[in-house]
């Protein structure tokens, strides 16, 4: 399988708000831009991790429409802020997250069998 | 002597997975669009978190965590033993794993959670062990 790049962004931060409806999490760092702010992050919201987790598998789902996930390993090493533009980076097995050139999820992926 | 459990148990929850979520999320991190009843396999972790009996705020902080301190999500393994299909009703099962104090260069100290949470119906779906930082209460 080959190197494949998949932009993706504006990063939505109204997404952000329905991310944590259905995370059940009402961490503010995702919902207003003066709680990232008073955390350190910089005047954008912060993008919830399992979002970031779900471009890097909707990326191998747009290379493969037929991909049958058995396993994931994700790493996340970055953040993603609100109005970032992201590369998800997919080669074979591995996929990367990147922000500006800089990964920020890394993940190992195996496959299952098409039913 | 029956053992006693190192961390306190987790009631179950429930996970809905509806078509109308599966949509949302698949349109929010630019998925093609479902083409059966599989959901997008985020849902092993979007459901896990979503379908614990309480926040993962609450939950950390009845662990005697700091979540207002700002945790880190560091790392995720997923089991997938059967793709997640829309409208259906998931039970989600809980279990702290481990919690440890580690020395931290960003913290001082940080304490480490260690949660598993299975999504099953009749049968099992997916496995996920989630790995958690929180700044150690009191070092900052």
């Amino acid at each position: 399988m080959t190197q494949s790049d998949t932009p993706f962004g504006p990063v939505s931060g109204p997404d952000m708000a329905d991310w944590c409806t259905l995370l059940n999490d009402d961490n503010q760092i995702h919902l207003t831009r003066e709680a990232a702010q008073a955390a350190g992050f910089g005047p954008n919201r912060v993008n919830p991790g399992p979002a970031n987790l779900a471009y890097l598998m909707s990326a191998l789902m747009q290379d493969d429409p037929d991909t049958v996930f058995a396993s994931v390993d994700a790493r996340f090493i970055g953040n993603v802020l609100e109005d970032d533009h992201l590369i998800a980076r997919t080669d074979g097995s591995e996929a990367t997250l990147l922000r500006d050139g800089t990964p920020v999820v890394t993940a190992t992926f195996t496959f299952g069998e098409p039913e | 002597m029956a053992e006693t459990p190192a961390y306190p148990a987790l009631a179950p929850g429930k996970f809905d997975l509806s078509a109308a979520r599966d949509d949302a999320v698949r349109r929010m991190s630019g998925a093609p669009a479902r083409t059966d009843d599989r959901a997008h396999p985020i849902f092993a972790f979007v459901g896990a978190l979503g379908g614990l009996p309480m926040p993962i705020k609450d939950l950390s902080e009845s662990l005697g965590l700091d979540f207002a301190g700002g945790p880190v999500l560091a790392r995720c393994q997923i089991a997938l033993t059967r793709p997640l299909l829309v409208d259906r009703t998931y039970r989600v099962t809980a279990r702290v794993a481990a919690i440890e104090r580690k020395p931290s260069r960003r913290y001082g100290h940080a304490d480490h959670l260690h949660l598993a949470i299975a999504l099953a119906d009749d049968t099992p779906f997916t496995e996920i062990a989630l790995h958690i930082i929180f700044p150690a209460k009191g070092d900052a």
